[in-house]
Protein backbone atom coordinates (compact mmCIF):
# COMPACT_ATOMS: atom_id res chain seq x y z
CA UNK A 1 0.00 0.00 0.00
CA UNK A 2 1.47 3.35 -0.68
CA UNK A 3 2.14 6.02 1.49
CA UNK A 4 1.74 9.42 1.14
CA UNK A 5 3.80 12.32 3.43
CA UNK A 6 1.89 15.22 3.83
CA UNK A 7 5.10 18.21 5.04
CA UNK A 8 3.08 20.87 7.30
CA UNK A 9 3.75 23.05 10.20
CA UNK A 10 1.89 23.85 13.47
CA UNK A 11 0.99 27.03 11.43
CA UNK A 12 -1.40 24.74 9.12
CA UNK A 13 -3.77 23.34 11.24
CA UNK A 14 -4.62 27.19 13.58
CA UNK A 15 -7.37 27.97 11.09
CA UNK A 16 -10.01 25.13 11.25
CA UNK A 17 -11.17 25.90 6.97
CA UNK A 18 -7.42 24.63 6.48
CA UNK A 19 -7.39 21.85 9.00
CA UNK A 20 -10.64 20.52 7.16
CA UNK A 21 -8.62 20.91 4.18
CA UNK A 22 -6.09 18.86 5.50
CA UNK A 23 -8.29 16.36 7.03
CA UNK A 24 -10.26 16.40 3.57
CA UNK A 25 -7.18 14.83 2.15
CA UNK A 26 -6.42 12.41 4.03
CA UNK A 27 -10.01 11.13 3.79
CA UNK A 28 -9.64 11.15 -0.13
CA UNK A 29 -6.54 8.95 0.60
CA UNK A 30 -7.73 6.50 2.78
CA UNK A 31 -10.46 6.22 0.51
CA UNK A 32 -8.47 5.12 -2.20
CA UNK A 33 -6.15 2.95 0.36
CA UNK A 34 -3.55 5.02 0.51
CA UNK A 35 -1.78 5.84 3.92
CA UNK A 36 -1.46 9.51 4.77
CA UNK A 37 0.41 10.82 7.34
CA UNK A 38 1.28 14.13 8.72
CA UNK A 39 5.09 15.03 8.83
CA UNK A 40 6.05 17.33 10.93
CA UNK A 41 9.60 19.19 10.89
CA UNK A 42 10.96 17.09 14.05
CA UNK A 43 10.69 14.03 11.47
CA UNK A 44 12.39 15.32 8.49
CA UNK A 45 14.42 12.66 8.11
CA UNK A 46 11.43 9.68 7.75
CA UNK A 47 10.56 11.23 4.00
CA UNK A 48 12.63 8.40 2.91
CA UNK A 49 9.88 5.81 4.29
CA UNK A 50 6.91 7.14 2.17
CA UNK A 51 6.12 6.79 -1.42
CA UNK A 52 5.15 10.42 -2.33
CA UNK A 53 5.53 14.00 -0.50
CA UNK A 54 2.68 16.23 -0.17
CA UNK A 55 3.84 19.49 1.27
CA UNK A 56 1.57 21.95 2.89
CA UNK A 57 3.84 24.07 4.66
CA UNK A 58 5.04 27.32 3.12
CA UNK A 59 7.24 26.81 0.66
CA UNK A 60 10.48 28.81 -0.39
CA UNK A 61 14.06 27.89 -1.61
CA UNK A 62 15.45 29.20 1.93
CA UNK A 63 12.92 27.19 3.62
CA UNK A 64 12.97 23.37 5.31
CA UNK A 65 10.08 22.68 2.91
CA UNK A 66 12.56 22.79 0.08
CA UNK A 67 14.71 20.55 1.92
CA UNK A 68 11.91 18.16 1.94
CA UNK A 69 11.20 18.96 -1.59
CA UNK A 70 14.83 18.12 -3.13
CA UNK A 71 15.03 15.20 -0.72
CA UNK A 72 11.89 13.71 -1.54
CA UNK A 73 12.97 14.11 -5.34
CA UNK A 74 16.67 12.89 -5.14
CA UNK A 75 15.20 9.62 -3.66
CA UNK A 76 13.07 9.58 -6.54
CA UNK A 77 9.72 10.09 -5.04
CA UNK A 78 6.64 11.95 -6.17
CA UNK A 79 6.68 15.02 -4.87
CA UNK A 80 4.07 18.28 -4.74
CA UNK A 81 6.11 20.69 -4.69
CA UNK A 82 8.66 20.10 -6.85
CA UNK A 83 12.04 21.48 -5.87
CA UNK A 84 12.04 23.12 -9.39
CA UNK A 85 8.56 24.73 -8.92
CA UNK A 86 9.62 25.88 -5.91
CA UNK A 87 12.69 27.60 -7.21
CA UNK A 88 10.42 29.17 -10.01
CA UNK A 89 7.70 30.31 -8.13
CA UNK A 90 9.68 31.59 -4.87
CA UNK A 91 11.51 34.03 -7.03
CA UNK A 92 9.00 36.24 -9.08
CA UNK A 93 12.51 37.71 -11.01
CA UNK A 94 12.83 34.29 -12.45
CA UNK A 95 9.15 33.52 -12.97
CA UNK A 96 8.80 36.91 -15.15
CA UNK A 97 11.82 36.10 -16.83
CA UNK A 98 10.27 33.24 -18.12
CA UNK A 99 6.86 34.87 -18.90
CA UNK A 100 9.07 37.63 -21.11
CA UNK A 101 11.14 34.42 -22.73
CA UNK A 102 8.25 32.41 -23.53
CA UNK A 103 5.72 34.93 -24.46
CA UNK A 104 3.27 34.39 -21.37
CA UNK A 105 0.68 37.81 -20.99
CA UNK A 106 1.67 39.42 -17.83
CA UNK A 107 1.16 42.24 -15.88
CA UNK A 108 3.72 45.04 -17.09
CA UNK A 109 6.96 44.30 -15.40
CA UNK A 110 10.90 46.32 -15.27
CA UNK A 111 13.93 44.93 -13.06
CA UNK A 112 15.36 47.04 -10.50
CA UNK A 113 19.23 46.16 -9.76
CA UNK A 114 20.10 47.14 -6.39
CA UNK A 115 22.53 49.76 -7.82
CA UNK A 116 20.18 51.44 -9.80
CA UNK A 117 18.10 53.07 -7.43
CA UNK A 118 19.06 56.78 -8.02
CA UNK A 119 16.27 59.52 -9.46
CA UNK A 120 16.86 59.15 -13.08
CA UNK A 121 15.72 55.19 -12.83
CA UNK A 122 12.86 56.08 -10.49
CA UNK A 123 11.86 58.61 -13.00
CA UNK A 124 12.15 56.19 -16.10
CA UNK A 125 9.98 53.89 -13.97
CA UNK A 126 7.49 56.48 -13.46
CA UNK A 127 7.02 57.29 -17.23
CA UNK A 128 6.93 53.57 -18.20
CA UNK A 129 4.58 52.56 -15.78
CA UNK A 130 2.60 55.39 -14.16
CA UNK A 131 1.87 56.45 -11.16
CA UNK A 132 1.84 54.72 -8.68
CA UNK A 133 3.84 51.50 -9.32
CA UNK A 134 3.59 48.03 -7.67
CA UNK A 135 7.18 47.27 -5.77
CA UNK A 136 7.20 43.79 -5.57
CA UNK A 137 10.01 41.76 -4.05
CA UNK A 138 11.31 38.28 -5.24
CA UNK A 139 10.10 36.37 -2.59
CA UNK A 140 6.23 37.71 -1.82
CA UNK A 141 3.55 35.51 -0.63
CA UNK A 142 0.06 35.90 0.83
CA UNK A 143 0.16 39.33 -0.73
CA UNK A 144 3.07 40.36 1.41
CA UNK A 145 5.67 42.25 0.55
CA UNK A 146 3.88 44.24 -2.37
CA UNK A 147 3.54 47.58 -2.07
CA UNK A 148 3.07 50.52 -3.71
CA UNK A 149 4.64 53.50 -4.28
CA UNK A 150 2.96 56.95 -5.99
CA UNK A 151 6.26 59.32 -5.38
CA UNK A 152 10.28 59.31 -5.61
CA UNK A 153 10.38 59.35 -1.42
CA UNK A 154 8.38 56.43 -0.91
CA UNK A 155 9.52 54.67 -3.61
CA UNK A 156 12.88 54.57 -2.43
CA UNK A 157 12.06 53.72 1.20
CA UNK A 158 9.89 50.56 0.02
CA UNK A 159 12.55 49.57 -2.45
CA UNK A 160 15.14 50.27 0.07
CA UNK A 161 13.67 47.39 3.15
CA UNK A 162 12.93 45.05 -0.03
CA UNK A 163 16.77 45.24 -1.33
CA UNK A 164 17.62 44.01 2.10
CA UNK A 165 17.14 40.58 1.46
CA UNK A 166 17.31 40.25 -2.79
CA UNK A 167 19.57 42.02 -5.09
CA UNK A 168 16.97 42.69 -7.88
CA UNK A 169 13.16 43.80 -6.96
CA UNK A 170 9.86 43.90 -9.55
CA UNK A 171 8.42 47.18 -10.53
CA UNK A 172 4.91 46.37 -11.84
CA UNK A 173 1.93 48.62 -13.50
CA UNK A 174 -0.55 49.59 -10.87
CA UNK A 175 -4.03 47.56 -11.84
CA UNK A 176 -7.00 47.63 -9.60
CA UNK A 177 -9.48 45.63 -10.18
CA UNK A 178 -12.34 43.87 -8.01
CA UNK A 179 -10.97 40.56 -7.92
CA UNK A 180 -8.23 38.72 -9.20
CA UNK A 181 -8.91 35.33 -11.12
CA UNK A 182 -7.71 32.56 -8.67
CA UNK A 183 -6.92 29.20 -11.15
CA UNK A 184 -5.56 26.03 -9.54
CA UNK A 185 -4.01 23.77 -12.01
CA UNK A 186 -2.97 20.27 -11.76
CA UNK A 187 -0.97 18.61 -14.12
CA UNK A 188 -1.68 21.30 -17.17
CA UNK A 189 -5.36 20.95 -15.99
CA UNK A 190 -7.35 23.91 -14.82
CA UNK A 191 -8.43 22.06 -11.50
CA UNK A 192 -10.71 24.67 -9.60
CA UNK A 193 -11.62 28.22 -10.86
CA UNK A 194 -12.19 31.16 -7.76
CA UNK A 195 -12.39 35.33 -7.83
CA UNK A 196 -10.49 36.31 -4.90
CA UNK A 197 -12.31 39.45 -4.40
CA UNK A 198 -10.16 42.62 -3.39
CA UNK A 199 -11.47 43.46 0.16
CA UNK A 200 -13.33 47.55 -0.55
CA UNK A 201 -11.44 50.14 -0.36
CA UNK A 202 -7.98 47.96 -0.70
CA UNK A 203 -5.68 46.55 -3.67
CA UNK A 204 -4.74 43.35 -2.59
CA UNK A 205 -6.35 40.42 -1.73
CA UNK A 206 -4.94 40.52 1.73
CA UNK A 207 -4.88 44.44 3.39
CA UNK A 208 -4.29 45.35 6.62
CA UNK A 209 -6.63 48.05 7.74
CA UNK A 210 -4.90 51.36 8.55
CA UNK A 211 -2.69 51.41 11.65
CA UNK A 212 -3.41 47.62 12.49
CA UNK A 213 -1.57 44.65 12.44
CA UNK A 214 -4.45 41.94 11.47
CA UNK A 215 -4.60 41.23 7.49
CA UNK A 216 -7.86 41.44 6.07
CA UNK A 217 -9.15 39.06 3.16
CA UNK A 218 -11.26 39.74 0.52
CA UNK A 219 -14.16 36.64 -0.12
CA UNK A 220 -13.37 34.22 -2.49
CA UNK A 221 -16.19 33.04 -4.71
CA UNK A 222 -15.47 30.08 -6.86
CA UNK A 223 -17.33 28.79 -9.85
CA UNK A 224 -17.43 25.08 -12.01
CA UNK A 225 -14.43 24.32 -14.04
CA UNK A 226 -16.31 23.79 -16.63
CA UNK A 227 -17.47 27.12 -16.94
CA UNK A 228 -14.01 28.90 -16.98
CA UNK A 229 -13.83 31.39 -20.15
CA UNK A 230 -12.21 29.54 -22.65
CA UNK A 231 -9.32 32.26 -22.71
CA UNK A 232 -8.67 33.17 -19.39
CA UNK A 233 -7.94 28.62 -19.32
CA UNK A 234 -5.60 29.30 -22.27
CA UNK A 235 -3.67 31.68 -20.14
CA UNK A 236 -3.88 30.07 -17.03
CA UNK A 237 -2.13 26.82 -18.70
CA UNK A 238 0.31 28.50 -20.63
CA UNK A 239 2.12 30.62 -17.73
CA UNK A 240 1.63 27.00 -15.96
CA UNK A 241 3.50 24.87 -18.57
CA UNK A 242 6.65 27.16 -18.06
CA UNK A 243 6.90 26.45 -14.53
CA UNK A 244 6.19 22.91 -14.52
CA UNK A 245 3.66 20.26 -14.42
CA UNK A 246 2.62 20.33 -10.23
CA UNK A 247 -0.17 21.77 -8.72
CA UNK A 248 -0.15 25.67 -8.98
CA UNK A 249 -2.68 28.51 -8.08
CA UNK A 250 -2.35 31.12 -11.12
CA UNK A 251 -3.18 34.97 -10.45
CA UNK A 252 -4.86 36.46 -13.59
CA UNK A 253 -6.30 40.05 -14.04
CA UNK A 254 -8.78 41.11 -16.36
CA UNK A 255 -8.28 44.08 -18.25
CA UNK A 256 -10.56 45.85 -20.98
CA UNK A 257 -11.71 41.63 -21.47
CA UNK A 258 -7.61 40.47 -21.87
CA UNK A 259 -6.18 38.49 -19.18
CA UNK A 260 -3.23 39.14 -17.94
CA UNK A 261 -0.93 37.34 -15.54
CA UNK A 262 0.06 38.59 -12.24
CA UNK A 263 2.21 35.08 -10.90
CA UNK A 264 1.86 31.82 -10.80
CA UNK A 265 2.31 30.38 -7.13
CA UNK A 266 2.85 26.82 -5.85
CA UNK A 267 1.91 25.75 -3.00
CA UNK A 268 -1.88 27.66 -3.30
CA UNK A 269 -3.49 27.45 -0.06
CA UNK A 270 -6.79 24.93 -0.09
CA UNK A 271 -9.47 26.07 1.98
CA UNK A 272 -12.24 23.77 2.88
CA UNK A 273 -15.71 25.63 1.97
CA UNK A 274 -13.84 27.82 -0.81
CA UNK A 275 -11.21 26.35 -3.15
CA UNK A 276 -13.14 23.26 -3.20
CA UNK A 277 -16.79 25.04 -3.23
CA UNK A 278 -17.99 23.96 -6.28
CA UNK A 279 -15.59 21.47 -7.55
CA UNK A 280 -15.36 18.88 -4.67
CA UNK A 281 -13.41 16.15 -6.32
CA UNK A 282 -9.77 18.60 -5.55
CA UNK A 283 -8.71 16.39 -2.91
CA UNK A 284 -9.05 12.82 -4.94
CA UNK A 285 -7.57 14.40 -7.38
CA UNK A 286 -4.02 15.68 -5.75
CA UNK A 287 -4.34 12.07 -3.95
CA UNK A 288 -4.82 10.62 -7.64
CA UNK A 289 -1.99 12.48 -9.15
CA UNK A 290 0.52 11.59 -6.20
CA UNK A 291 -0.11 8.03 -6.31
CA UNK A 292 0.52 7.55 -10.27
CA UNK B 1 34.48 28.34 -27.71
CA UNK B 2 33.86 31.70 -26.40
CA UNK B 3 33.42 32.09 -22.40
CA UNK B 4 31.59 35.08 -21.18
CA UNK B 5 33.62 35.97 -17.49
CA UNK B 6 31.60 37.66 -15.05
CA UNK B 7 32.90 38.31 -11.66
CA UNK B 8 32.46 40.42 -8.88
CA UNK B 9 36.45 40.20 -7.79
CA UNK B 10 39.48 41.62 -9.78
CA UNK B 11 40.98 39.15 -11.38
CA UNK B 12 44.81 38.86 -12.79
CA UNK B 13 44.10 37.85 -16.20
CA UNK B 14 44.52 39.29 -18.99
CA UNK B 15 40.59 38.37 -20.38
CA UNK B 16 37.93 40.67 -20.38
CA UNK B 17 35.91 40.27 -17.06
CA UNK B 18 32.19 41.46 -17.18
CA UNK B 19 30.71 43.20 -14.27
CA UNK B 20 27.70 41.39 -12.58
CA UNK B 21 25.51 44.37 -13.26
CA UNK B 22 27.18 45.12 -16.78
CA UNK B 23 26.07 41.43 -17.06
CA UNK B 24 22.17 41.52 -16.03
CA UNK B 25 21.36 44.43 -18.31
CA UNK B 26 22.64 42.77 -21.16
CA UNK B 27 21.14 39.82 -23.59
CA UNK B 28 24.65 37.88 -24.22
CA UNK B 29 24.04 34.43 -25.38
CA UNK B 30 27.48 32.94 -24.47
CA UNK B 31 28.88 29.91 -21.95
CA UNK B 32 29.27 31.95 -18.89
CA UNK B 33 31.31 31.78 -15.90
CA UNK B 34 30.10 33.32 -12.96
CA UNK B 35 32.90 34.19 -10.44
CA UNK B 36 31.92 35.97 -6.88
CA UNK B 37 32.88 35.18 -3.70
CA UNK B 38 29.24 34.12 -2.04
CA UNK B 39 26.58 33.05 -4.31
CA UNK B 40 23.51 33.41 -1.91
CA UNK B 41 20.04 32.76 -2.81
CA UNK B 42 18.78 36.17 -4.37
CA UNK B 43 21.80 37.85 -3.75
CA UNK B 44 23.96 38.98 -7.15
CA UNK B 45 26.08 36.34 -7.74
CA UNK B 46 22.36 33.97 -7.85
CA UNK B 47 20.94 36.62 -9.78
CA UNK B 48 23.78 36.33 -12.74
CA UNK B 49 23.54 32.34 -12.81
CA UNK B 50 19.63 32.74 -12.91
CA UNK B 51 19.93 35.60 -15.82
CA UNK B 52 22.71 33.06 -17.92
CA UNK B 53 19.82 30.38 -17.33
CA UNK B 54 16.89 32.19 -18.77
CA UNK B 55 18.85 33.79 -21.59
CA UNK B 56 19.50 29.84 -22.24
CA UNK B 57 23.34 30.18 -21.69
CA UNK B 58 25.40 27.34 -20.17
CA UNK B 59 26.52 28.77 -16.86
CA UNK B 60 28.95 27.56 -13.65
CA UNK B 61 27.33 27.13 -11.16
CA UNK B 62 23.73 26.61 -12.21
CA UNK B 63 20.99 27.84 -10.08
CA UNK B 64 20.23 24.46 -8.53
CA UNK B 65 23.43 23.59 -7.57
CA UNK B 66 23.98 27.35 -5.93
CA UNK B 67 20.58 26.46 -3.86
CA UNK B 68 21.45 22.57 -3.13
CA UNK B 69 24.70 23.50 -1.76
CA UNK B 70 23.74 26.33 0.46
CA UNK B 71 21.07 23.54 2.23
CA UNK B 72 23.78 21.47 4.54
CA UNK B 73 21.19 18.17 4.47
CA UNK B 74 20.80 18.13 0.46
CA UNK B 75 24.76 18.93 -0.06
CA UNK B 76 25.11 16.02 2.10
CA UNK B 77 22.67 14.03 0.53
CA UNK B 78 24.12 14.74 -3.00
CA UNK B 79 27.85 14.70 -2.15
CA UNK B 80 26.91 11.20 -0.48
CA UNK B 81 25.27 9.90 -3.75
CA UNK B 82 28.44 11.13 -5.68
CA UNK B 83 30.96 9.44 -3.13
CA UNK B 84 32.21 11.87 -1.54
CA UNK B 85 32.89 10.43 2.77
CA UNK B 86 29.77 12.09 4.82
CA UNK B 87 28.16 11.20 8.10
CA UNK B 88 24.97 10.07 9.04
CA UNK B 89 22.86 13.46 9.46
CA UNK B 90 19.39 14.17 10.94
CA UNK B 91 17.03 17.33 9.76
CA UNK B 92 15.23 18.35 12.93
CA UNK B 93 13.81 20.53 15.44
CA UNK B 94 14.04 18.31 18.58
CA UNK B 95 16.76 17.87 20.73
CA UNK B 96 15.40 14.79 22.14
CA UNK B 97 15.73 13.11 19.04
CA UNK B 98 19.25 14.52 17.79
CA UNK B 99 20.29 13.04 21.74
CA UNK B 100 18.89 9.91 21.39
CA UNK B 101 20.08 9.28 17.80
CA UNK B 102 23.55 11.09 17.43
CA UNK B 103 24.52 11.58 20.76
CA UNK B 104 27.68 14.27 21.77
CA UNK B 105 29.41 16.06 20.35
CA UNK B 106 27.36 16.99 17.22
CA UNK B 107 27.90 19.70 15.16
CA UNK B 108 25.03 21.94 13.80
CA UNK B 109 24.23 23.75 10.74
CA UNK B 110 20.59 26.23 10.37
CA UNK B 111 18.74 25.46 7.74
CA UNK B 112 16.95 29.11 7.77
CA UNK B 113 16.70 31.67 5.40
CA UNK B 114 18.37 34.18 7.37
CA UNK B 115 21.51 32.62 8.29
CA UNK B 116 24.00 31.62 6.02
CA UNK B 117 27.31 31.63 7.80
CA UNK B 118 28.59 29.58 10.69
CA UNK B 119 27.92 26.44 12.49
CA UNK B 120 27.52 25.29 15.89
CA UNK B 121 29.32 22.38 17.83
CA UNK B 122 27.53 20.87 21.15
CA UNK B 123 29.21 18.33 23.61
CA UNK B 124 26.41 18.51 26.07
CA UNK B 125 22.99 18.96 26.87
CA UNK B 126 22.76 22.23 27.64
CA UNK B 127 25.06 23.98 24.89
CA UNK B 128 22.36 21.77 22.16
CA UNK B 129 19.34 23.21 23.99
CA UNK B 130 20.90 26.33 23.09
CA UNK B 131 22.32 25.75 19.74
CA UNK B 132 19.20 24.41 18.62
CA UNK B 133 17.19 27.42 20.06
CA UNK B 134 19.86 30.12 18.19
CA UNK B 135 20.09 28.09 15.14
CA UNK B 136 16.61 27.39 14.70
CA UNK B 137 15.33 31.14 15.56
CA UNK B 138 13.51 30.45 19.06
CA UNK B 139 12.77 26.46 17.51
CA UNK B 140 11.24 28.54 14.41
CA UNK B 141 13.30 26.44 12.31
CA UNK B 142 14.84 22.83 11.80
CA UNK B 143 18.63 22.81 12.10
CA UNK B 144 20.79 20.03 10.33
CA UNK B 145 22.76 17.78 12.77
CA UNK B 146 25.85 15.31 12.45
CA UNK B 147 27.85 13.53 14.73
CA UNK B 148 31.25 15.12 15.35
CA UNK B 149 33.79 12.70 15.64
CA UNK B 150 36.71 14.29 14.47
CA UNK B 151 39.03 17.38 14.33
CA UNK B 152 36.75 20.04 12.52
CA UNK B 153 38.47 22.60 9.50
CA UNK B 154 37.54 24.64 6.94
CA UNK B 155 39.47 24.98 3.62
CA UNK B 156 39.33 27.10 0.77
CA UNK B 157 38.25 25.35 -2.74
CA UNK B 158 38.82 27.07 -5.78
CA UNK B 159 37.43 24.79 -8.99
CA UNK B 160 37.72 22.03 -6.30
CA UNK B 161 41.55 22.48 -5.95
CA UNK B 162 42.63 23.04 -2.43
CA UNK B 163 46.12 24.20 -1.11
CA UNK B 164 45.97 21.83 1.93
CA UNK B 165 48.19 18.83 1.63
CA UNK B 166 45.92 15.94 2.66
CA UNK B 167 44.76 13.69 -0.50
CA UNK B 168 41.87 12.89 1.26
CA UNK B 169 40.90 16.55 1.66
CA UNK B 170 41.94 16.95 -2.17
CA UNK B 171 39.85 14.15 -3.37
CA UNK B 172 36.82 15.66 -1.00
CA UNK B 173 37.31 19.03 -2.52
CA UNK B 174 37.36 17.62 -5.86
CA UNK B 175 34.34 15.44 -6.00
CA UNK B 176 32.66 18.27 -4.46
CA UNK B 177 33.71 20.69 -7.18
CA UNK B 178 32.14 18.14 -9.76
CA UNK B 179 28.94 17.60 -8.23
CA UNK B 180 27.95 20.69 -7.75
CA UNK B 181 30.34 23.41 -10.01
CA UNK B 182 30.54 25.97 -6.88
CA UNK B 183 33.69 27.80 -8.45
CA UNK B 184 34.99 29.79 -4.87
CA UNK B 185 33.84 28.38 -1.56
CA UNK B 186 34.71 26.94 1.98
CA UNK B 187 34.57 23.36 2.84
CA UNK B 188 33.96 22.37 5.92
CA UNK B 189 35.39 19.20 7.05
CA UNK B 190 35.89 16.68 9.95
CA UNK B 191 38.89 14.42 9.90
CA UNK B 192 39.12 11.38 12.66
CA UNK B 193 42.56 9.41 13.07
CA UNK B 194 41.57 7.83 9.48
CA UNK B 195 39.32 9.66 7.72
CA UNK B 196 37.89 13.01 6.10
CA UNK B 197 34.13 13.82 6.09
CA UNK B 198 32.49 16.44 4.17
CA UNK B 199 30.19 18.14 6.83
CA UNK B 200 29.04 21.78 4.79
CA UNK B 201 29.67 24.47 2.39
CA UNK B 202 29.48 28.13 2.96
CA UNK B 203 30.59 31.31 1.17
CA UNK B 204 34.32 32.79 1.15
CA UNK B 205 34.21 36.37 2.48
CA UNK B 206 36.05 38.57 0.12
CA UNK B 207 38.66 39.32 2.97
CA UNK B 208 39.82 35.91 3.49
CA UNK B 209 40.97 35.55 -0.08
CA UNK B 210 44.73 36.55 -0.54
CA UNK B 211 46.92 37.55 -3.22
CA UNK B 212 47.97 33.53 -3.69
CA UNK B 213 44.58 32.97 -3.83
CA UNK B 214 43.46 35.42 -6.48
CA UNK B 215 46.67 34.16 -8.66
CA UNK B 216 45.37 30.22 -8.42
CA UNK B 217 41.65 31.48 -9.26
CA UNK B 218 43.22 33.83 -12.20
CA UNK B 219 44.90 30.87 -13.58
CA UNK B 220 41.68 28.29 -13.74
CA UNK B 221 39.56 30.88 -15.01
CA UNK B 222 42.02 31.64 -17.88
CA UNK B 223 42.36 27.81 -18.32
CA UNK B 224 38.61 27.53 -18.49
CA UNK B 225 38.41 30.09 -21.05
CA UNK B 226 40.66 28.55 -23.22
CA UNK B 227 39.15 25.05 -23.07
CA UNK B 228 35.73 25.27 -22.14
CA UNK B 229 35.35 21.75 -21.65
CA UNK B 230 34.49 21.72 -17.98
CA UNK B 231 30.48 23.43 -19.62
CA UNK B 232 30.41 20.09 -20.95
CA UNK B 233 29.34 18.00 -18.28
Amino acid sequence: MSKIACFVEKYNFSDPREEDALQNFKLAAEKQGREFHFLFREDISDVAKYDAVFIRATTDPLNTAYVVSKTAWELGLKVIDDPESITICGNKIHQYALFEKYNVPYIPTMFLNKDELHHKKISDTFDALGKPVVIKAPYTSFSRYVEKAACETSFRDVAKRFFKKSDVLAIQKFTPTAFDWRVGVLNNDVLYVCKYMIPKGKWKHGAKLRGKPTVIWGRTVSIKRQEIPVRLREVALKACSVVGKGLYGVDIKEVDGNYVVVEVNDNPSIYAGYEDSMDHDIYQRIITYLSE
Amino acid sequence: MTVLVVSNIDLTTNLQIMKPATFLDSTIKEATLNINNEYRYLKTGYYVSMHAEILGNRVIPSCENIIDSSRTPILLLRAAKAGVPTLPFLVTDSVKKITNELGFPVILFAVNPFIYDGYKVAHNKSALYRAVKSLGMNYKFAVCAQPLKGELFAVKSFFGKTTNSDPQLQKIAEKVYKTFKIPLCKLHIQKTVDKAYLCGLQPVNREELSEQDLLIISKEVSLISEQGEAFGV
